[in-house]
């Protein structure tokens, strides 16, 4: 597992980078913020850990240019411990989770195993629901017979198999996976709903979406 | 040498050209009904001398016309090429409605594709008690699909089989999932 650890206190930074070695992490230093983005943009981690203080470009800055350019590595950010604000800003800006300073050894490495334990099972996993599976990885959906399902239909149906049995708001939906299209609308959704019933329906599925156009939506098994 | 149909050409001849005929009156109904074509094209053929006689070998039975009509089922053989799924069904609910005709085997590859993608209807009819007559429906994707697959079949030595297989796999997935968008939309079109 690879790691990025941007912290300009050198010695604090030999010292953290040997335990995470001795745990088995493959890491790399940067000692400011620029060298932090540069390295980033570089290489491909599993996880980064940001000081906020750094000097040329601070942490918060950091984390906004990689979210931006729609990096989604988790990220933990290291502040000072009178610093609400900053933890506030960091996490709204899009990271994981923070730490403030000083921490101890043990608990930077338990977040660290959180956070990259819950990025693996997000990216990796295959949902099963009843006598369905979707895979993450190729939109495959299949029961007795496969197909294969566009982007929109597998965000759709991926929100709707998390949350199955539960009702969710024709807004609520709209707003999970068409946030970047204002012109899509209730009557998209209704489309969307309609193509993954008839393509539950022709892999023999016993899954459903129960529902009607504008109103909320809900995935069921009539096993 | 003797034909391997025997005496039997010119009837089979008859009951293709009589099936042709059922087929067009069905597909004008449905035009004048809906006002939409459901079938794309039809194809049909009496299979050959040389391929009856190399399938009877393939199946180990006597190259005989009892053996080319009883027990092979495709001396007379018919693919309906629909425009959408659910013409597929409607065809098929069509030709089983036939009442000289009996159900002898049918097989849905569209609900459960064969694992290689192939998807496509399939059934044998019999005709008053005597002729079978083998029928393939598919939609216009399917037919594309399975063009493709076909070349693949009697190309030998291809370089990564596995990968290929693995890519018309997922062609045939892919298109099987447009199929259903594009009558999806056709019936909010005509909601």
């Amino acid at each position: 597992m690879k790691l990025l650890f941007a912290e300009d206190t050198h010695d604090l930074s030999r010292a953290v980078c040997a335990v995470l070695a001795h745990e088995g992490y493959e890491v790399d230093t940067a000692f400011d913020g620029e060298e932090a983005a540069d390295l980033i943009h570089k290489n491909g981690y599993d996880a980064i850990v940001l000081d906020i203080m750094m000097p040329k470009k601070n942490g918060i800055e950091v984390l906004k240019e990689l979210r931006e350019s729609n990096i989604v590595t988790p990220v933990l950010l290291l502040t000072a411990k009178s610093e609400i604000d900053d933890r506030v800003t960091g996490l709204d800006a899009g990271a994981d989770d923070y730490l403030t300073k000083p921490f101890a050894m043990k608990e930077l490495l338990a977040r660290l195993r959180a956070m990259t334990r819950r990025r693996t099972q997000y990216q990796g996993g295959d949902l099963t629901y009843k006598d369905l599976m979707l895979k993450e990885t190729n939109f495959e959906l299949s029961s007795e017979n496969s197909v294969r399902l566009s982007i929109k239909e597998f965000e759709l149906l991926r929100t709707l198999l998390m949350n199955a049995e539960r009702a969710l708001s024709s807004s609520y939906l709209l707003e999970q996976i068409w946030n970047e299209e204002p012109e899509a609308s209730e009557d998209t959704l209704w489309l969307y709903i309609s193509y993954l019933n008839r393509k539950l329906s022709a892999v023999a599925s016993s899954v459903k979406i129960l529902g009607s156009r504008g109103e909320s939506y809900q995935l069921v098994s009539e096993e | 040498m003797e034909s391997i149909y025997g005496e039997h050409l010119p009837k089979l001849e008859e009951i293709r050209l009589e099936m042709e005929n059922r087929i067009s009156k069905i597909r004008e109904e449905i035009r004048e009904n809906v006002g939409m074509d459901t079938i794309e094209h039809c194809l049909s053929r009496i299979k050959s001398e040389e391929s009856m006689r190399e399938k009877c070998r393939r199946k180990h039975l006597p190259e005989t016309a009892e053996s080319a009509l009883k027990i092979i089922h495709d001396a007379i053989g018919f693919r309906i090429v629909c425009a959408f799924v659910d013409d597929v069904y409607t065809i098929r609910d069509r030709l089983t409605a036939f009442e000289d005709c009996k159900i002898i085997k049918e097989k849905d590859y569209i609900r459960h594709a064969k694992s290689n993608g192939y998807r496509s209807y399939h059934m044998i009819l019999q005709v008053r008690g005597a002729y079978y007559v083998e029928f393939q429906l598919r939609t216009i994707s399917m037919d594309t699909w399975a063009a493709l697959e076909h070349h693949l079949k009697y190309k030998k030595e291809i370089k990564n089989e596995e990968l290929i297989i693995q890519e018309l796999k997922r062609c045939a997935d892919e298109l099987a999932s447009t199929d259903i968008t594009m009558q999806t939309i056709r019936d909010m079109i005509l909601e």
